[in-house]
């Protein structure tokens, strides 16, 4: 959910997309960084994203991922879901503390 | 090829997985130095925050691949590795799997051809063909080239009426001919003619090659369009493919044609078995059969001589379609005997054929013998690899201790099965083709060469794909169950541990039982069958079929001798001709009859008898030349043979009867000098001669009354007259036959010649298929035989290994050889005796309940004939025994000490 909800922002090639969700995580997240892959491969299997190979800024040849609709309807699903939870855990937390 | 995409695609993406991590590091460690880092540093940091590499990919690529497939490849490539290792275990496993497979393809590859194949035009399914089943014509027509019955038969005034008037089908008509051709006035072989209807090709959907198909406008006014189509074959064998063969004339029956289109290689006409060499237009069959009466004008429009195959319009049923085409027939048609029957409409998009009622139940009866005979191969493979399964226990276990999941091991070891069952069905494929040949070429013997299309269709690689997977899965699952299933720490300790040896024994004890009883099945369907042909030779046919060549002859006119003139005409060149022929050196004798065993239709019935129980039976009689009788070999019992004298139109009325006559007709007298008159005051003559009865039509069929008479006084006959010779010890067949087409050729160059054959080849023809299912079933029994030996004696010689220790210590105790090989082989008798009792049993139930199919094939036995099992029971427990023999020997011969050692 995090890797389709960054890549709705832009397109990123897997080490931008890393940094990105560690930086924006504030480190909180003690991903390890090579976990993306997996995740991504799956993604792409399931044509949530798409992929085209580039080159980096640094001139290195790196394969950057896109979002589909199908991965935003996906996501969309996802964060409704993932917001009635949330929601849901507040509120039983709420019940308790009160 | 999917997999081999998938494998491409595969290295693929982990090329390209791998360098996407490998760029993933590098920017790490680059934005690292950035920040300040020294590189290796950097580099350790990066590896750190990324985690296990190796493991990301592992299952990143796991994403894409099933990894059950990558471990199918890993088990392929393992179980070649392990098969090559034992060379010859492969070699005997394949083996066997060839023949198996091999005979089932080819049997079921003839059954194909024969029954399910579909013509090679255009929406077959909606092709059938007319028939009138219920009785047979009374009308006897001449010559039709074809394996038809005569309810196929139609008269061209009827296909005229039903073509041009019917609302429901578009209707073709066809009739085979035997062609006399020759091209540029030299004489050709024979060849296969097919007379069509102008709308033959047009209705079937067939495009030329070359040229032009017969149209329409080719087939309107009798005679007027000489043109032909020869077929692909013809035209690669004869002409060589030459592009200029369209538009040449070719000489038929003396008429030129002008050949005008070549048929596509594939189309072999509609009927299955036969194989058009020219096709004519239907209008031109009294050009191409002169001597036959004109089937298209006059009278003979009446005359049924047409195959009809129809094409329905969409949507019509064909019962309704048969129905209206029924309305065609009434009885001032002029059609006797079949205004009662009923017009039918049979499927036809698999071609037309009665080879499909001839051979049926002969093929049904070779695929259940060859299923027998794959099932014990099976049995016996399965047996093998128990035995192999022991000894890879070892292994087994070891890689079971190591972590393997049982599955995976049994499902490796049923890899290694169905790679044999694919090797040994692509050997059975190849055994096939050589076999279905050679199938053919026995099934056709005796008559015109049978052309069936034996391309591997679709159909039957199918067929053979699965057999092998479901064989490689049948004998491969029980062992690999087994094998797997190990207690591993003996089987680690101690390599000559026999635990569970003894079960794997047990299961080939009975595999053995199994091969045993099905064995004798076979070999005593075997028996019966070979039996039965015994029989039929050995019946007394009435003649002497060794050294006697015959030819049918058919000068023209031959069909109108009631007309003024024409016997006498046709009385001059037979004459002519006989005498030629005596006059080749090596001809002992000839005469000419219009009778031979497998042409009978020409002995028309000439009425019938009264017989003493008041039943009437009818009476065939035979139109023969002098010396007929020494020249087949009939005795004369009594009084003379026709003489030349009786040959002239004025001399007195004579006959000859047989002894079925003669016993009919005058039970308890004397028939000679007896006037013999037929029921509607036919006279024919008074009886000279009494002969010894022979058999024409049927071998196993009851002989009829028959009489001969001289060929002048004969009352109605017509058709062609066969030429017999009986050569002396000096003929060569080959060499006589060249110098009868001569001799026939310089007395009439009209005169159509068909193949000089030899009567012990007729008869052959007429037991094609009791010899094929009798040659065939003793081929597929011994074979069986052989595999059951092998497997009674695999699974005791690895008994005999197993029990080396017991037989060393009782020969170390003092037992004898003998007493030690008694041990092993009272063992190997009782499965023997146990098979034998199953087998046995088999037969006489399945007797009982396939006694209809089967019955059907033997002469003069019962399905469950007990001489036969008998023997085929005592044949089968010899063999066994000498099996179980051998290695109760080698038991025997243990040397106690060595054995002892070593264990």
């Amino acid at each position: 959910m995090m890797i389709l909800q960054t890549l709705r922002r832009a397109p990123l090639h897997g080490y931008a997309l890393a940094q990105f969700i560690k930086r924006a995580s504030e480190d909180l997240l003690q991903i390890e960084e090579g976990s993306l892959y997996p995740a991504l491969q799956r993604m792409l299997k399931s044509g949530w994203v798409g992929a085209e190979w580039g080159i980096s800024a640094r001139n290195r040849k790196i394969r950057t991922y896109k979002i589909t609709p199908a991965g935003r309807k996906q996501l969309d699903r996802h964060v409704s879901s993932f917001e009635r939870m949330l929601d849901g855990i507040a509120k039983v937390m709420k019940v308790i503390e009160s | 090829m999917n997999w081999i995409l998938a494998r491409l695609r595969q290295r693929r993406i982990n090329r390209e997985l791998a360098e996407e991590i490998e760029s993933h590091i590098a920017e790490r460690v680059d934005d690292l130095m950035d920040s300040g880092m020294d590189e290796v540093e950097a580099r350790a940091q990066a590896r750190r925050d990324f985690g296990n590499a190796t493991l990301y990919l592992e299952s990143s690529r796991e994403v894409w691949s099933s990894k059950w497939f990558e471990e199918l490849g890993q088990d392929l490539r393992y179980g070649i590795r392990t098969l090559r290792r034992t060379p010859v275990f492969t070699a005997v496993v394949i083996l066997s799997l060839a023949l198996g497979i091999g005979a089932n393809t080819a049997i079921f590859s003839l059954m194909n051809a024969v029954m399910w194949r579909t013509l090679p035009v255009r929406d077959p399914q909606q092709l059938w063909v007319l028939h009138l089943p219920q009785g047979t014509s009374s009308q006897g027509f001449l010559f039709h080239y074809s394996a038809m019955g005569n309810e196929y038969f139609f008269p061209y005034r009827l296909y005229l009426e039903m073509r041009d008037r019917n609302q429901v089908a578009e209707l073709a008509a066809y009739s085979g001919v035997r062609l006399n051709v020759s091209v540029e006035g030299s004489l050709e072989p024979t060849a296969d003619g097919l007379r069509v209807s102008g709308n033959y090709f047009s209705l079937l959907g067939i495009k030329p090659v070359a040229g032009r198909m017969i149209a329409a406008e080719d087939d309107v006014v009798p005679n007027s369009h000489p043109v032909a189509v020869i077929s692909y074959d013809y035209w690669k064998n004869r002409f060589g493919l030459d592009t200029s063969t369209v538009g040449r004339t070719i000489w038929l029956s003396g008429t030129p044609f002008e050949i005008i289109g070549v048929s596509p290689p594939e189309f072999q006409g509609v009927e299955v078995g036969i194989s058009p060499d020219i096709y004519v237009p239907l209008s031109m069959q009294p050009a191409v059969t002169p001597v036959v009466t004109s089937g298209v004008e006059g009278t003979g429009v009446d005359r049924p001589w047409l195959q009809i195959v129809a094409r329905l319009k969409p949507d019509i049923d064909p019962q309704d379609a048969a129905a209206s085409l029924q309305a065609f027939y009434t009885p001032d048609q002029g059609l006797p005997g079949i205004t009662d029957r009923r017009v039918m409409l049979s499927p036809a998009s698999a071609g037309v054929t009665g080879l499909r009622q001839q051979f049926s139940e002969t093929l049904f009866i070779l695929m259940a013998v060859v299923a027998i005979v794959l099932l014990i191969a099976c049995a016996n493979i399965a047996s093998l690899l128990l035995a192999r399964a022991t000894a890879r226990r070892p292994e087994i276990a070891m890689r079971l201790a190591l972590g393997a999941g049982r599955w995976r091991l049994v499902r490796q070891l049923l890899v290694e099965c169905t790679l044999l069952a694919i090797a040994g069905g692509a050997f059975g494929c190849l055994l096939a083709q050589l076999a279905t040949r050679s199938m053919v070429a026995y099934m056709s013997a005796g008559r015109s060469a049978l052309i069936l299309d034996l391309h591997f269709s679709v159909r039957v690689l199918l067929f053979t794909a699965a057999v092998s997977i479901l064989t490689g899965l049948l004998f491969g699952i029980a062992p690999a169950l087994r094998a797997t299933h190990i207690d591993l720490t003996p089987a680690l300790k101690n390599r000559t541990e026999t635990s569970g040896g003894r079960s794997s024994l047990r299961a080939g004890k009975v595999l053995a039982v199994a091969q045993i009883a099905l064995s004798l099945l076979l070999l005593a369907g075997a028996g019966l069958f070979v039996r039965s042909l015994v029989n039929l030779n050995r019946q007394d046919e009435g003649f002497n079929r060794d050294k006697v060549l015959i030819v049918r002859v058919e000068p023209k006119l031959s069909n109108q001798r009631n007309e003024r003139g024409v016997p006498a005409r046709l009385d001059r060149i037979y004459t002519d001709l006989l005498q030629r022929i005596r006059a080749i050196p090596e001809v002992q004798s000839a005469s000419l009859a219009n009778v031979s065993p497998t042409k009978p239709e020409s002995g028309a019935s000439a009425g019938s008898l009264q017989a003493r129980s008041g039943e009437r039976v009818a009476v065939s009689a035979q139109v023969v030349y002098p010396k007929y009788f020494e020249t087949m070999g009939i005795p004369v019992f009594d009084g003379r043979d026709f003489n030349d004298q009786d040959l002239t139109e004025s001399s007195m009325r004579v006959c000859v009867v047989n002894e079925t006559f003669a016993k009919l007709a005058f039970p308890g007298e004397d028939p000679m000098g007896r006037p013999c008159v037929g029921r509607d005051s036919t006279r024919f003559g008074v009886i000279v001669g009494l002969v010894k009865d022979s058999r024409y039509t049927s071998l196993n069929g009851p002989t009829p009354p028959v009489i001969y008479q001289p060929f002048l006084q004969a009352n109605t006959l017509r058709g062609q007259m066969i030429l017999h010779v009986r050569m002396n010890d000096e003929g060569k067949p080959d060499f006589i036959a060249t110098r009868i087409r001569e001799e026939v050729w310089k007395t009439d160059k009209e005169v159509p010649q068909f193949e000089v054959r030899s009567l012990a080849q007729e008869v052959n023809a007429v037991l094609v298929q009791q010899r094929m299912i009798a040659t065939l079933s003793t081929l597929f029994g011994v074979l069986a035989l052989l595999l059951a030996c092998v497997g009674i004696y695999g699974v005791f010689a690895f008994a005999a290994i197993q029990r080396t220790g017991e037989m060393a210590i009782r020969v170390a105790l003092g037992a004898r050889r003998i007493q030690v090989a008694w041990v092993t082989l009272r063992e190997a008798l009782l499965l023997v005796g146990i098979g034998i009792a199953i087998g046995v049993t088999t037969i006489l139930v399945s007797g009982y309940a396939a006694s209809g199919r089967v019955s059907k094939l033997l002469f003069g036995l019962e399905v469950t004939d007990l001489q036969t099992i008998a023997v085929a029971t005592l044949l089968l427990a010899l063999v066994a025994a000498l099996a179980a023999y051998l290695p109760a020997r080698r038991a025997s011969r243990v040397d106690p000490i060595a054995a002892l050692r070593h264990e």
